[in-house]
């Protein structure tokens, strides 16, 4: 901070001496003021690598430091990062205060092999570079044994070749694009997949719901391109029919177009993006007289989904990994501590984001505060049994979970099965 | 199809009472308002905020939406924009577009990412006659564009502060010698502008039922380009450039992929300024430097 | 050794400062506002990214014909867009950008919404730094020659400019594709760093992050730029837990930023001090306006008349305005006029009637 303010009172002395020194000879200092203004940047390009450069020592030592005064190695540092800020915090801001709950009540309980675990949670605010330096500032600067995060799957996919290269636990509670943990055998994932989810709600609603034809409605992105492929390919397996495919942004309002031209002549429709639109959607299908089913996935588990949605989201069927309804003790003891602290209802975001960290701590009981062992250990994490779930990690890291089936019933999520 | 037409007509209407905003504005002062979806959410905020803290009928509601959106359009032209009426173009531009990020991320700051519940106060009745459907709401926004752009016309065609904007608009200098106060006069253009686009603001949110901090953006874009398609600074324009812009993307739509919505509408844009930047019904100005 | 997280936020404030010297020569040099700076390093950094991963291109090539194809659209994009003015041609230049993030999205090529990944790492410091120097020396001799000078006068008076013979259009065009061609650059280079590409990292926002760099640097210099890029790229890290209210808030500040830059110090952190000064002064002091003298102004008057094939009264008119636009843009050296007013007019002034 102080370099950088004394790079600016350097400049401002040059400029003040500029204009008087140089007047009415534009021509004759031609090549002298090429030099000057040369010079000049190259100056600036030194300040600032030596500025960052001497904030760096300076910054390592001052983490070490304060190690030592907590107590040595008595403290293990897990990293987050994920949108904190921006239009996409709510989803941070959730796996934050998940992480945070389960750390809260394992250091409660005595924390791991005696050690204190600490949450050191970084901004993305949505952008992958941002996320980049973030992971780098964790893993270079803060020495974190393990990070949680990130929560986009565009983050991820660009954060997953830093982690591990740096040899340092990856584990997403969160980003569902498939291919994700293909990067290396550092990178996790502990969420249910888009394929997973996508299949098991069209055998369910083909064999189950009794529908036959079906129309798929889906956010332009990763996660809504993805849940559309294998919808479609498992509806079709199943000797169902898609009539009608339509596409909308994330942001849009207005969805009546395609909905026109999807028509109400279906048995239901797919929703393949998040609850914000869902609600719309579900209002202005009601609306345009399709009364057929509305269906969709995890996207759909916030109680935004019933307040913006009210009576037109009635009925729809969704896959979710969690649902905080359950009677269990394990997820009704999550529900109130997390309800306590942040005064609201957690969603499958806080969840995942809990039960991944208890599956580190649990894999860190095992292989003690290092890197390399801890994730070894986590390849051998047999049906966890979390609040989302019992959970396993295949070869390639990705978690075996359980999908639930819900269904919004006075003006409530029930299970559906 | 037939259904088609009326989804473009109602998407249209809500275009077209955005466009008007820009039209006035720029119609007095030469500047496109960057700022101006950002405070068509400001106004539906407002609306939110007294409709459901204060528990105010529509009515109340909408006209405090409109003060409040006046009173802030007022204020940003006031610190954005008088200031540097002499400065370069380009500096009112970025000053314009800082504005316009500012206000959507104090929103933000204030009331957080999440997307709010705006339920329409009073009963909505769907009419639907066998070949399409359309809903009373539908056609209480069609109407409102359509009054609001007959009251506009009155007021800049009959009214002293009507001749004033029009002398202002035609030459600043001039028109401060006749003695008529420039300053107020925009200032004023500026409180009917925003009032405009938080009555759109509050209207739309209740439509879709759904209010939050990033609702200005495209809408102010497509808002835009309705003016811009219509003719710039043209009443009757900005009601024609925004339904003709509905019916293109529902068109687009309907017949071709659903993929491509906003890039056909900014293909439009793009089009309409190469081709005739004056608009449809735009007068051909005289190239201003 | 310097740490991975210092080197890696080297690498990003140098390829930020390509980006913003790149549009520095359209928005700072020549006037014009473009808003959709963010799609040309999408194009090249897709381009070059698709070939080296795809088609296993040597990464050279790749980087050279990212350049290219994004100047390709630079070109698309700029020759009819760039006879727009003003606020018109912001919100052109918006509207392609987005139009093409849309394309981006909806190809197949460029994996759509899933990004593209599998690109291999080939960018480093060296590397970085070296492209960031060329981009600046690049701008820098290109400020010094009579085509520099000629953006300058387009940016001060395009009226004035066009009567002195200079073919505005074609400079403008010119001027946006180097800048993309840059820009293309910088993206090839971001694209083999990160070796994962988004749309959305080339959408409206990242254009106008660019912008405020060049903004809050000063759009008069080649300085400016730099040191705006390093100092936005720098500031959101120093601020992680610093202070949680700003970092939290960071967009809002941006906003706040472009606003207070054009109020109080238009000319950018660098550039002098007095307020008022005009572009044109400024250009002066920094050495980005070589003054002509007098007598090759009247040259150039002399061949736009020929060209122009105007008929002596309205020549004299002509050459009457534009020795005054001359005088009030400081370029006739004498009259010590400090040029207020032009450049400044906004839509005041009515020419050519």
């Amino acid at each position: 901070m102080k370099s950088m303010n004394h790079m600016f009172d350097a400049h401002k002395n040059h400029t003040g001496t500029r204009p008087d020194g140089r007047k009415g000879d534009n021509g004759r200092n031609k090549g002298k003021k090429f030099w000057f203004s040369s010079l000049f940047t190259a100056g600036i390009a030194l300040v600032l690598a030596a500025a960052m450069f001497l904030a760096g020592c300076a910054g390592s030592q001052s983490k070490e430091r304060s190690g030592q005064a907590d107590g040595g190695d008595k403290v293990i540092k897990i990293g987050m990062v994920g949108p904190l800020t921006g239009d996409y915090a709510t989803y941070g801001q959730s796996v934050r205060d998940g992480v945070q709950t389960a750390i809260d009540e394992i250091n409660a309980e005595g924390g791991v092999n005696g050690y204190t675990l600490q949450l050191i949670a970084e901004d993305s605010r949505g952008e992958s570079t941002e996320a980049a330096n973030a992971v780098q500032k964790l893993i270079d600067q803060d020495k974190v044994t393990a990070i949680v995060g990130a929560v986009l799957s565009g983050e991820t996919a660009t954060v997953a070749p830093i982690a591990q290269d740096a040899g340092v636990l990856l584990i997403t509670p969160s980003s569902t694009a498939p291919g994700l943990t293909e990067v290396g055998d550092y990178i996790f994932r502990n969420v249910i997949t888009d394929d997973v989810q996508a299949r098991q709600l069209a055998e369910y609603a083909v064999s189950q719901l009794g529908c036959r034809k079906f129309a798929v409605l889906y956010a332009n992105n990763d996660y809504g391109v993805a849940l559309r492929d294998n919808f479609t390919s498992k509806v079709e397996e199943m000797g169902a029919s898609v009539v009608a495919v339509e596409s909308y942004l994330d942001g849009d309002e207005d969805f009546r177009a395609q909905l026109t031209k999807i028509g109400s002549d279906i048995d239901a429709l797919y929703i393949a993006g998040y609850y914000t639109e869902a609600a719309k959607i579900a209002q202005q299908a009601r609306r345009q007289g399709i009364a057929a089913t509305l269906l969709g996935a995890d996207g759909f588990y916030s109680e935004k989904l019933v307040e913006l949605g009210g009576e037109a989201v009635e009925g729809s069927v969704f896959t979710a990994g969690f649902y905080s309804g359950d009677a269990s003790e394990a997820v009704q003891t999550f529900v109130s501590n997390y309800k306590q602290k942040y005064s609201q209802e957690p969603d499958m975001f806080a969840a995942n984001a809990y039960d991944t960290m208890k599956i580190i701590a649990q894999a860190l009981a095992k292989a003690g505060n290092d890197r390399a062992a801890l994730k070894d250990e986590m390849y051998s994490v047999k049906d966890y049994p979390g609040i989302t779930g019992n959970t396993s990690f295949d070869a390639n890291g990705e978690a075996v979970k359980d999908v639930v089936f819900l269904k919004v019933e006075n003006g409530k999520f029930v299970r559906a099965d | 199809m037939l259904q088609q037409v009326v989804n473009g007509l109602t998407l249209g209407s809500s275009y077209a009472l955005i466009a008007l905003g820009y039209t006035m504005v720029y119609g007095v002062l030469r500047l496109i308002n960057f700022a101006h979806g950002e405070i068509y959410m400001v106004g539906a905020l407002i609306g939110l905020m007294t409709s459901q803290a204060a528990g105010l009928p529509f009515a109340p509601a909408m006209v405090t939406a409109m003060a409040g959106a006046a009173i802030v359009g007022v204020i940003v032209e006031r610190i954005a924009y008088r200031p540097l009426r002499k400065a370069p173009r380009l500096a009112v531009l970025i000053s314009a577009i800082g504005m316009s990020i500012f206000l959507r991320n104090l929103a933000l700051a204030v009331m957080g990412p999440q997307t709010r519940a705006f339920p329409i106060p009073f009963e909505v009745k769907q009419f639907s006659t066998g070949r399409f459907r359309m809903s009373s709401f539908d056609v209480l926004i069609l109407l409102t564009s359509i009054a609001l752009m007959i009251g506009l016309h009155f007021l800049v065609q009959n009214t002293k502060i009507g001749k004033a904007m029009r002398a202002a608009a035609e030459d600043k200098e001039t028109a401060s010698l006749m003695g008529i106060n420039v300053n107020r006069v925009i200032a004023f253009t500026f409180a009917v502008g925003s009032a405009l686009a938080a009555a759109a603001g509050v209207l739309i949110g209740m439509n879709f039922n759904a209010v939050d901090p990033s609702m200005g953006m495209m809408p102010g874009l497509k808002g835009f380009t309705a003016a811009v398609l219509g003719g710039v600074g043209s009443i009757p324009g900005a009601m024609l450039g925004g339904i003709l812009l509905g019916m293109a993307e529902v068109m687009g739509v309907a017949l071709l992929k659903s993929e491509w919505r906003d890039a056909i509408a900014f293909g439009i844009l793009a089009l309409v300024l190469l081709v005739k930047p004056s608009g449809i019904l735009g007068r051909n100005v005289q190239e201003k430097v | 050794m310097i740490s991975p997280y210092y080197y890696q936020l080297l690498v990003i404030a140098s390829i930020n400062v390509i980006m913003a010297l790149s549009l520095n020569l359209v928005t700072g040099c020549a006037g014009q506002l473009a808003l959709g700076h963010a799609a040309f390093m999408g194009i090249g950094a897709y381009t070059a990214g698709i070939l080296t991963s795809v088609y296993h291109v040597p990464f050279a090539v790749a980087l050279v014909a990212g350049a290219a194809v994004a100047a390709l659209f630079g070109l698309i994009v700029g020759l009819p867009t760039l006879r727009l003015k003003g606020d018109y041609l912001a919100i052109a230049t918006l509207g392609f950008g987005e139009i093409i993030r849309v394309a981006i999205l909806n190809m197949g090529i460029t994996g759509g919404p899933f990004g593209l990944r599998g690109i291999s790492k080939h960018t480093n410091l060296t590397l970085a730094v070296a492209a960031a120097v060329l981009a600046y020396l690049t701008m820098k001799r290109l400020m010094n020659s009579r085509f520099g000078r000629a953006l300058t006068a387009i940016r001060e008076d395009e009226v004035a400019a066009v009567a002195m013979g200079i073919d505005a259009t074609r400079h403008k065009v010119l001027a946006f594709v180097i800048s993309a061609a840059w820009a293309g650059i910088a993206g090839g280079l971001f694209a083999h760093w990160f070796r994962y590409l988004h749309p959305s990292s080339f959408a409206f926002s990242a254009s106008v992050e660019i912008l405020s760099m060049v903004v809050l640097g000063g759009m008069e210099s080649l300085e400016g730029p730099v040191l705006g890029a390093a100092a936005l790229t720098y500031a959101p890290e120093l601020l992680r837990g610093v202070s949680d209210f700003v970092s939290r808030h960071r967009m809002m500040f941006y906003g706040a930023l472009l606003v207070i830059m054009m109020l109080v110090r238009p000319q950018g952190l660098i550039g002098s001090g007095v307020k008022g000064l005009s572009i044109s002064k400024l250009g002066r002091i920094h050495g980005v306006v070589r003054l002509p003298q007098m007598e090759r102004v009247t040259q150039w008057l002399t061949a736009a008349k020929q060209r122009k094939h105007l008929n002596d009264s309205s020549v004299s008119t002509d050459s009457r305005v534009v020795e005054e636009r001359l005088a009030g843009l400081g370029m006739s050296s004498g009259t010590g006029s400090r040029g207020t007013g032009i450049g400044s007019g906004g839509g005041e002034e009515h020419a050519g009637s």
